[in-house]
């Protein structure tokens, strides 16, 4: 249940195509992507023990995987020594089933929530209007997009695809306010008294978590807009939803991590807020939930702790790798069609929902390695990328024609001569189509490459035919 | 629905599977980690001035504002000319034993209305009132647990008498710090964290540490810059050359 059936009646190349002709999206991707990389560039350039850093972070999170049971373990008994209540949820109807429980229990009639990917991979906000619970999502991009009934388009920046007038006429239309202006200074303005409210109201608070730290049975929340906090102070329930990979082992391991996660997501020394929770308020404090709950979801990850992703479970969830790409930086995140958009998107969407799920989009990247590059903890995406494709050619799920012409050049490779053999023949037979060099439309189902693609023609002479050439010469 | 059996089983099982990518192992945690907290203090005894430079130059990055007075006395000048700048006539603060010192007599010389937060947990109804005082006060008068030069962050422990809101729900969030609170990078925050935990301190029972860097901002509008979305609009970081428990 973790895909957009909407969104994903039309196959993966018309969303892309459709994205490419959008063109405000493709103004808003580039301005935006660009100055992420340059935002980022500049951090770690006035950082220079950033790159060992990066090394560290990678071996603490591969050295939590090698003993994740014992980690979870701490966890768990220390959240539930200060008070709080861990649950465990193997699918996202268990998850969902978890939450709804606990806001039935408590009486909740309304919930804010700060930006999680987790609880939007768990597609929890329509389970909780069904539930009679209304949701309300306080990031601002969030509430944007949830006003708008749309998803997030970039994990940190999730209404990159809104312009400022659209989200005045939003405004407008959504809160019954009249004479909006396109202005994000008074846009924001808005959303601060609409959503103040709402925090005061508030039955329980819905947070995502960044870290979760075994030694002290604390979760980290990072945000810049002061919701992640609200959420946790002001609601007298307290729900934080994570991937069982999230566990670091100490406030050391954590410290490594906060120096470098800012830096790769939006390129701040720290994000402005970086809130450390443990359990439900303690004695003789004013503030702070009655309650606590923490599930830990499972949702295909821990299957791969010893498969083919394992180290996607790396992921800190900073967005670099989608600002990077330069399919991400041309298609927007939409068209991905899942929760996780951009490189590490096709990853996950695999890991959440098998490699059946990215039959396309398993071929959405150029495998030009700048995801590996940015990357914080140097997930090497394109190697699993790789991966993934001999495992969709593996199960036979490649379209029949595709797979048809691949075995049928395969089994040419293999064998020299008639290769050789090949090459006038092709010659022959892209007479029609070539210009210049290039073949930029085949006929039949052999259109389906060239759709999207120029094919490289076979040239006037190949390299064999030239090399024998030169042997001949040589003897001569 | 799952068990926590049925969960670690199955982790197991894929270890075995997999036990390793490549040898790594997590960081190494200090064994006394009071110890080096002491010692890092001891050293920046004599480094402070530094560090405060630091924290003055990446606080104003990040749009906060760094004032600088001799002593504690000093402190209720600051806030009642911030107050009356904005038309502010009230201000929530810790209670003076969280504080170190008690403003109480000095802001109301201000002409403020000072709303000390309790030590004890008030019974409903004086905290629904309290809550209602907290939600409708535009400065926040609060202390700092530590000062982190590298990233101009403030970092503050909740617990009685410093409750989280002081820090979140004014508009104006006012913090006083002195030099014995300055860090400078955040391996040196990592000490200080496992300290804090290993301590039976009341400061350190608290439920919530927040890391403050700045005013609330967002750029979710066409990555245009906004401060205080949720959060303060305005950080205000006072240092006190005086040691403020002297």
């Amino acid at each position: 249940m973790s895909t957009h059936e909407g969104e994903l009646a039309t196959p993966f190349r018309d969303r892309a195509g459709r994205a490419l002709q959008d063109g405000f999206l493709q103004q808003a991707l580039t301005i935006a992507t660009t100055r992420f990389i340059d935002l980022r560039r500049e951090a770690f350039g006035e950082f220079p023990e950033g790159d060992a850093l990066r090394d560290r972070a990678r071996a603490i999170k591969e050295a939590t995987l090698q003993r994740l049971d014992h980690y979870l373990e701490r966890l768990v008994d220390n959240v539930e020594r200060l008070g709080g209540h861990v649950h465990f949820a193997t699918t996202p109807a268990d998850a969902r089933r978890i939450i709804l429980d606990i806001a039935k229990r408590t009486g909740t009639r309304m919930a804010v929530k700060s930006k999680s990917m987790a609880t939007e991979e768990i597609h929890l906000n329509e389970a909780l209007e069904a539930a009679g619970v209304t949701p309300v999502e306080t990031d601002l991009g969030e509430y944007i997009i949830q006003l708008a009934h749309e998803r997030p388009s970039h994990i940190i920046a999730p209404a990159i695809h809104k312009t400022k007038g659209q989200v005045a006429d939003l405004f407008a239309k959504e809160l019954n306010r009249p004479n909006v202006p396109a202005d994000p200074e008074a846009l924001t303005a808005i959303a601060r008294v609409e959503l103040r409210e709402k925090f005061l109201q508030a039955d329980m608070g819905i947070t995502g978590a960044n870290f979760a730290v075994a030694d002290t049975g604390t979760v980290v929340l990072v945000t810049n807009e002061g919701n992640g906090r609200m959420v946790t102070t002001l609601p007298r329930v307290h729900v934080a939803v994570m991937g069982v990979e999230k566990v670091v082992p100490s406030m050391t391991d954590l410290a490594v991590f906060l120096a470098i996660l800012a830096k790769s997501a939006t390129g701040q020394k720290l994000s402005v807020y970086t809130t450390l929770v443990r359990g439900p308020r303690k004695a003789g404090e004013l503030e702070g939930p009655d309650e606590f709950h923490l599930v830990l979801l499972d949702d295909g990850r821990i299957d791969q702790i010893g498969g083919t992703l394992r180290e996607a479970l790396y992921c800190l969830r900073c967005g670099a790798c989608l600002n990077v790409c330069p399919v991400y930086r041309s298609i927007g995140g939409h068209a991905y069609g899942h929760t996780y958009p951009g490189p590490i998107g096709i990853l996950l969407t695999a890991m959440l929902n098998g490699s059946g799920s990215v039959r396309d989009l398993a071929h959405a990247s150029s495998l030009c390695g700048a995801c590996a590059d940015a990357c914080p903890v140097r997930i090497d995406i394109p190697r699993m990328l790789i991966e993934l494709r001999k495992e969709v050619d593996e199960k036979k799920i490649a379209p029949a024609g595709e797979r048809l012409v691949f075995a049928l050049f395969a089994w040419l490779l293999r064998h020299p001569r008639l290769f050789r053999l090949a090459a006038p023949l092709a010659r022959l037979g892209q007479r029609p189509f070539a210009r210049g060099g290039r073949i930029q439309r085949l006929p039949l189902f052999f259109g389906e490459w060239t759709r999207t693609r120029d094919l490289p023609a076979v040239a006037p002479r190949t390299f064999s035919e030239r090399w024998a050439e030169l042997e001949r010469e040589v003897r001569r | 629905m799952s068990t926590r059996a049925e969960f670690l089983t199955r982790i197991r099982a894929q270890l075995a599977r997999t036990p390793a990518l490549f040898p790594a192992a997590p960081s190494l945690r200090p064994a006394r980690p009071q110890e080096i907290a002491d010692t890092i203090r001891r050293e920046l005894s004599e480094r402070w001035p530094a560090a405060l430079e630091r924290f003055q130059r990446e606080l104003e990055r990040v749009g906060g504002v760094l004032h600088r007075v001799a002593s504690v006395h000093d402190v209720p000048a600051v806030v009642g000319r911030l107050a009356r700048e904005r038309g502010v006539h009230g201000v929530i603060t810790w209670a003076p034993s969280a504080l170190g010192f008690d403003p109480a007599a000095g802001l109301a010389a201000q002409n403020l209305t000072t709303h000390a937060m309790p030590v004890d947990v008030p019974d409903a109804e004086r905290g629904r009132a309290l809550r209602e005082t907290i939600a409708t006060t535009s400065l926040g008068l609060t202390g700092v647990d530590a000062v982190l030069a590298e990233t101009g962050t403030m970092i503050l422990r909740s617990g009685p008498g410093r409750p989280r809101s002081t820090s979140l729900l004014p508009a104006t969030h006012v913090a006083v710090f002195d030099r014995t609170a300055l860090v400078e990078s955040l391996a040196q925050v990592g000490v200080l964290l496992e300290a804090w935990h290993a301590s039976d301190a009341p400061e350190a029972s608290g439920a919530a540490i927040n890391f403050i860097t700045g005013p609330s901002r967002t750029a979710d509008i066409e990555l245009t810059l906004t401060r205080g979305v949720h959060g303060p609009k305005e950080v205000h970081a006072i240092f006190v050359e005086r040691p403020i428990r002297e």
